[in-house]
């Protein structure tokens, strides 16, 4: 069973009850502790938040038993929700705008028979929320990324170093680096030229 | 509460009291303020929701000939029903956020009619009624999943089992047991293909 202690983060109007799998750098910072009320992970670290990450303005991190979703350097965090049954892993410089989604599964289990023996059991579950094994596959994010608003990243993809994501696009296979993809679902549309990083 | 309780409770709305026409099942909950806001059917059998339903934070938005049937443990969270006549949706059925379903463009396509439209929405019009605009049933079928964000159009019938993905723009009819995907939807392979 993990722990909780309470925290408070600048738009919080009272301290909040934070499980302690959840490691925050000190130089990274938090709107409110409200975005991680969802986090049920059972692992010694759920969600870790690198050197200046910044996780702002209503994000939620909707984080199941066995999820982990990681934050590195200086990646922004802007009013996103991430579901993370496996693993999410964000790398540095990333940028994710608001109401992006990033999901790693889809809640429900594909198999229908499943799905109504879950949907039978669903009043009785905590929050109404379903508890059925679903078919989770970690989704990656890499360095220096930029997701533009309502963006939605399904299951399994991988985005590569340096990519741009357009605005409202689904992204359904993996983007390699250096691209800008656009669209639903998300196609290339232009490549990016690859620089010594400063 | 015991899990017998639960699923016996009668159906019920946790903001107040359900507005006349919405006849609930056993073990259903619709939850969120906003739920009625816009609920303005003057039908004795508006909203009919079988049993032990979830509907978290759905919005009823029903005109006056508006007639929306529900049927038994659907889960539904944050989604919009924009009703105009008739939209029914089967058994087991799950719906994400921000999903929207409409039976109706509210509006005419044709510029001059969309303007004489636009007059009778507007103070001018004091009042007076507005034209009709057409209208086309949307049907879902049982055991249908529809992703977050996904949007069902009017005249649209959704087949059994079949699974929309997340931000999949339905224009046109789903055959059951397909997934879809995208704008304009576009089937990519029948669900249970996914590795």
């Amino acid at each position: 069973m993990i722990g909780t202690t309470l925290r408070q983060y600048p738009c919080d109007w009272e301290p909040i009850p934070m499980r302690d799998n959840i490691i925050v750098d000190p130089l990274a910072h938090i709107d409110s502790a409200f975005s991680f009320d969802l986090c049920r992970s059972e692992l010694p670290v759920a969600i870790e938040l690198g050197r200046g990450s910044q996780v702002l303005d209503g994000t939620m991190l909707d984080v199941g038993p066995n999820g982990r979703v990681t934050v590195g350097t200086c990646s922004m965090l802007n009013a996103c929700w991430l579901i993370a049954d496996a693993e999410i892993t964000i790398g540095d410089y990333t940028m994710m705008s608001w109401s992006v989604v990033l999901m790693d599964c889809y809640r429900f289990p594909f198999d229908y028979r499943k799905r109504r023996e879950e949907l039978l059991r669903l009043p009785t579950r905590p929050g109404r929320k379903s508890a059925a094994p679903a078919q989770a596959n970690p989704i990656h994010i890499g360095n220096n990324v930029w997701i533009g608003f309502e963006a939605c990243v399904l299951p399994g993809v991988t985005v590569g170093d340096g990519s741009v994501i357009g605005a409202r696009s689904v992204v359904t296979e993996d983007v390699p680096p250096y691209t800008i993809v656009a669209g639903n679902p998300a196609r290339p549309v232009r490549q990016l030229k690859r620089e010594e990083a400063v | 509460m015991t899990d017998e309780e639960i699923i016996s409770a009668p159906g019920l709305w946790t903001n107040g009291k359900t507005p006349a026409g919405v006849i609930l099942g056993n073990g259903t909950r619709i939850s969120g303020p906003k739920a009625f806001a816009r609920f303005k059917s003057e039908q004795t059998n508006a909203l009919t929701i079988g049993d032990l339903c979830t509907m978290d934070g759905v919005h009823f938005a029903l005109n006056k000939d508006a007639r929306v049937t529900i049927g038994d443990a659907c889960a539904f969270y944050g989604c919009v029903i924009l009703c105009e006549k008739e939209v029914r949706i089967g058994r087991f059925v799950i719906m994400g956020w921000n999903v929207v379903i409409s039976d109706s463009d509210f509006h005419p396509t044709e510029p001059n009619e969309r303007m004489l439209d636009v007059i009778a929405c507007s103070p001018l019009a004091e009042g007076r009624p507005r034209r009709a605009y057409p209208s086309k049933p949307v049907i879902i079928g049982n055991d249908v999943y529809i992703g977050h964000a996904a949007t069902i159009l009017k005249g649209v019938t959704i087949g059994d089992g079949a699974w929309i993905e997340p931000g999949a723009m339905v224009t046109r009819d789903v055959p059951a047991g397909m997934r879809v995907l995208g704008n304009p939807a576009q089937i990519i392979g029948p669900v249970g293909d996914e590795s």
